[in-house]
């Protein structure tokens, strides 16, 4: 959808910005705007405590937002990784205290169950042709749909053991939420995936051009599958750490997770047409979206502006990646 | 070069015109109120009330809370009012045990925390603000319903969504209770109408056809009554009443005709103007456990039970006397 | 080339909606013998007043989706637009003025969506998310809440009584669509849409300015919404202030389940009324059949990937791609 207008403006603009402007670069100015605005109007807005539970609250979204990148990359989208972690964390809930496994294991079972319900998406969008963003329509009602039959709606599961409460409640020495250092070590592993591995060259390939990929011999149907499978995998450990964190796993655990996963993807400066995309920029749009939600809560603003200016946020990131970008797709 | 610069320089007018947060008098206390969800009717006249109360008090009165239904919103708001440092944390619970977690870590750094309209794990808060415990209402409903049918009959519920934690628990404190009290009445059905009014509409249609023995329809969420009640008065069933939990205003079109036959319920305002006096009472010290009376402002003095202060009983809204209540 | 009868051609060409069609009988004939009060009169009149709105939306989601675009944040512009049509109300204008004005009120938020899509070129999945968020959240922020209360007395079913009045919406939601069935195959705005969907560059070149018909298919959305929140709001006596939520997804599910292809270019209206009536039907079904309610979403869940499964398996095995 080339619009010649729109073309000569970015060149334009392009001569009078030189220099290599990534997305990453403005969304970091972005995130600096944040830290200094909200440092003077909110209160504590900049201490130790206060971002260690922005971290601590932001893991099950950035597990979830990590997952996402592969999977828009290749052009596609999973809008049932909240619904899965809902899922999972039922399933969870009830081995613990319906079937007396050891937290561990039910926990483990927890994850299985992301991975399966990454393997029905796959499925659906590998072997059955279903566009990702019907079969994730769909396995978002579906899962949803499960957690709640299962439990009647009702069932909330509590109760579980110290130990695993520390996951998501606890500090490790130095103030650091318990469940950072998975976020951390997951997002390494999507970073290695994306950016250094022949395997996440070639999913930026699928999300260019599936065909194209196919011909130059990439096997686009196992790649598709494990982006799904991953996305899955995510989901299923983001529910042990929000079962962990809230001290209960219910039926509408984790609803809108996923608009807010996409959100942090696509600020990131992931295209969601496929083809382009950045781990480290889906950390960044994740950590714009959380500092703005925190400082106007500490700035004792009200809520409905952290919706508000997220749209904006997102309608000038893919503007300015329209503008900015070398290569105008469309 | 040029770039960065340009960007630097923005930035220094932006953080000086930050420093225009309403600063605090001294002295002045920092109440931190939050509702289940924020878009509701029913907390948008706590909300009033709770003004009301704050101004002659002189309390600061911070509302916020979540937009929508989200079970670990509630939990992130009070994370942020710890950070920001309140003097008393208020707040109307949708999820028990994950809500006690962050309240416990808010009581162990010194603040105040109350409960109001639905409560927390006991030792997560200083005192209840408690208009009507869930046996409570679900006995004034059983009553009504039973009122209406005679004793002897079958009715069916209208509930907000399937996983509302109060709104289940009230549902299963009235299967308890048909067993042990109300053995002539016949609990037909549950249909979640996710807090959407053309969804309860929808549903009680259905059921009306579905189950032509229903007689009584019990909507327990406010946007339920005016749905539900839309539902048979276009059915035109004159054998079908409606009752349950809802707001005044939205109820009196219906209670006037006389599909809608009562509506449980309690002065949310008054709700609202206790818990501010209970929060600053309780900050400032002139509240204190043991106690067994409490005078709140215009209210007079009221009855606490142990750390539950008591509203009153549940009110009971009818044809006669709506039109006293704005709200 | 064998001759083959008329009936096979026509399957042939529309298998998706064959498949619809056949599910949605298949709904019918199990509720048909285990709950035949299903199909007594009031029940069926009720669902089709009840199901009209969501025609009328799923009417210009076709066309959106039809385009190559989709729209998510018609759940907001169904809420402001319900506001706006009690508002117009209360300021006591006659309700064809309410009708206009609330339609405008649409047209207009759909123009701000199609001006980010095709002025901008920006991703409409991206556009519509964001304006999904900010348009109700300021629509919370401005209402608090509070529904719009004390309409005049000819706001309920258009002033024209019960009987009336539902007869109006099932009359008004039928002409929405079939005027825009006729539209779609006869006007050269019609087939702009199909061949912009199919391929915009092949469309400019053959004269066609996709942006413009991109630009309209948003507008035309938004005027769409409008009329669902009209014949919605018209048949109680006041506004929710937060109405439609989910609506966007029951919308495109009922479109995609119908047939229409989100590559764009494919896909009929006809496809999309028998989408709409299969979902439309699965709740009451089930509450007949006497499922317990909080199996209903899951059965949801499962018709439409059943329902799209089935569709797209001759597709993966005709053309030999994983991913459309």
């Amino acid at each position: 959808m080339a619009s010649r207008k729109a073309d000569v403006t970015a060149a334009a603009v392009r001569r009078h910005f030189p220099g290599p402007l990534t997305h990453e670069a403005l969304l970091g100015v972005v995130v600096l705007v944040e830290l200094g605005y909200f440092a003077a109007a909110g209160s504590n807005f900049l201490s130790a405590g206060n971002a260690a539970e922005v971290a601590r609250a932001s893991v099950e979204i950035g597990l979830l937002a990590l997952a996402l990148t592969p999977v828009i990359v290749t052009g596609g989208i999973d809008l049932s990784v909240g619904s899965l972690l809902g899922l999972a964390a039922v399933l969870m809930g009830a081995m613990y205290r319906d079937l007396g496994l050891p937290m561990g294991a039910a926990a483990l079972v927890g994850v299985l169950v992301g991975v399966a319900g990454g393997a029905l998406n796959a499925l659906l969008v590998t072997r059955l042709g279903v566009p990702p963003l019907i079969a994730t329509l769909g396995t978002y009602s579906l899962f949803r749909g499960v957690a709640e039959g299962f439990t009647g709606g009702v069932r909330n599961y509590t109760d579980f053991p110290a130990g695993f409460l520390f996951l998501g409640q606890g500090r490790l020495p130095g103030g650091v939420p318990a469940q950072l250092p998975l976020l951390l070590a997951a997002a390494i592993f999507f970073w290695l995936l994306l950016h250094r591995t022949p395997a996440g060259r070639g999913l930026r390939a699928i999300g260019f051009s599936p065909d194209g990929a196919r011909y130059a011999g990439i096997p686009v149907a196992r790649r598709l599958a494990l982006v799904y499978v991953l996305s899955g995998l995510m989901a299923g450990m983001g529910a042990a750490v929000y079962a962990a964190r809230l001290g209960q796993a219910k039926a509408d655990a984790g609803t809108g997770f996923e608009l807010f996963a996409i959100t942090a993807v696509v600020l990131g400066g992931t295209s969601i047409f496929g083809g382009r995309g950045s781990v480290p920029g889906t950390l960044l749009g994740l950590l714009a979206v959380a500092l703005l939600q925190n400082g106007l809560r500490l700035s004792d603003l009200p809520a409905e502006l952290a919706g508000i200016l997220t749209g904006v946020m997102l309608i000038a990131a893919i503007g300015a990646h329209r503008v900015f970008s070398e290569r105008s797709r469309g | 070069m040029n770039l960065r610069l340009a960007f630097l320089l923005a930035l220094a007018p932006l953080v000086v015109t930050g420093c225009q947060r309403g600063a605090e008098t001294k002295g002045q206390l920092t109440v931190a109120m939050m509702p289940k969800n924020k878009g509701n009717p029913y907390f948008v006249s706590c909300h009033k009330g709770a003004q009301e109360a704050a101004g002659p008090l002189g309390v600061k009165l911070l509302w916020d809370g979540p937009t929508e239904t989200d079970p670990a919103k509630q939990n992130e708001v009070v994370e942020a009012w710890i950070t920001r440092g309140v003097d008393v944390i208020a707040v109307s619970v949708e999820n028990k045990e994950a809500i006690s977690t962050a309240l416990r870590k808010a009581r162990g750094q010194g603040i105040k925390v109350v409960t109001w309209d639905a409560d927390a794990e006991h030792d997560a808060r200083d005192l209840f603000v408690n208009q009507a415990t869930p046996e409570g209402i679900a006995d004034v409903l059983l009553e009504q319903t039973a009122r209406i049918l005679g004793g002897k009959g079958s009715f069916a519920i209208i509930t907000a969504s399937l996983t509302a934690a109060n709104q289940n628990e009230w549902i299963k404190h009235i299967r308890e209770l048909l067993g042990a009290k109300y053995a002539g009445l016949t609990l037909v059905d549950v249909r979640p109408s996710d807090d959407d009014r053309k969804r309860a509409f929808d549903e009680t249609q259905t059921l009306l056809k579905v189950h032509p023995e229903v007689k009584v329809v019990m909507a327990i969420a406010s946007p339920a009554i005016p749905g539900a009640a839309e539902a048979v008065k276009q059915s035109g069933r004159a054998d079908v009443k409606v009752t349950g939990l809802g707001l005044p205003n939205a109820s009196r079109p219906y209670l006037k005709d006389g599909v809608l036959d009562s509506v449980v319920l309690w002065n949310t305002m008054d709700l609202g103007y206790l818990t501010i006096q209970v929060a600053s009472a309780l900050a400032k010290g002139t509240l204190k456990p043991g106690q067994t009376s409490f005078t709140a402002g215009r209210l007079g003095p009221l009855t606490v039970a142990g750390d539950n202060v008591l509203l009153g009983q549940p009110f009971t809204f009818t044809k006669e006397n709506v039109d006293h209540f704005d709200f | 080339m064998p001759r083959r009868s008329v009936i096979s051609r026509l399957l042939a060409h529309h298998r998706r909606e064959a498949s619809v069609a056949a599910a949605l009988f298949a709904l019918l004939a199990l509720v048909a013998v285990r709950a035949p009060g299903f199909f007594r009169a009031a029940n069926v009149r009720d669902l089709l007043v009840g199901n009209a709105p969501v025609l009328v939306a799923a009417v210009g989601m076709t066309v959106v989706i039809l385009a190559r675009q989709i729209d998510i944040s018609i759940g907001s512009q169904f809420a402001i637009c319900g506001v706006a049509a009690g508002l117009l109300a209360k300021a006591n204008w006659p309700m064809p003025f309410v009708a206009l004005g609330t339609v405008f009120v649409g047209a207009l938020l759909g123009a701000i969506n199609g001006g980010l899509v095709a002025g901008l070129g920006l991703p409409a999945i991206v556009v519509t998310l964001a304006t999904m968020v900010m348009l109700r959240e300021s629509l919370r922020w401005a209402t608090e809440g509070i529904w719009v209360q004390d309409l005049p007395v000819g706001f309920q079913w258009f002033g024209l009584g019960q009987e009336g009045g539902r007869f109006a919406v099932v009359a008004v939601a039928l002409a929405i669509f079939a005027g825009f069935a006729w539209g779609l195959r006869r006007l050269n705005a019609g087939r702009g849409v199909y061949a912009t969907g199919s391929d915009p560059e092949a469309a400019r070149l053959a004269g066609i300015r996709p942006r413009r018909v991109i630009f309209g298919s948003f507008v035309c959305m938004g005027g769409l919404t409008a009329f669902a929140a009209l014949l919605t709001s018209i048949q109680f006596i006041d506004v929710q202030t937060n109405a439609g939520v989910g609506l966007e997804l029951r919308v495109i599910a009922a479109v995609v389940v119908g047939g229409t292809s989100t590559s764009g270019g494919r896909g009929t209206l006809a496809g999309t009324l028998l989408g709409v009536a299969l979902l439309g039907a699965i709740g009451p079904t089930l509450t007949f059949l006497g499922t317990q309610a909080y199996w209903e979403r899951a059965l949801q869940g499962l018709v439409i990937l059943v329902a799209v499964a089935a569709n797209a398996v001759p597709m993966a095995r005709r053309s030999g791609r994983g991913v459309s």
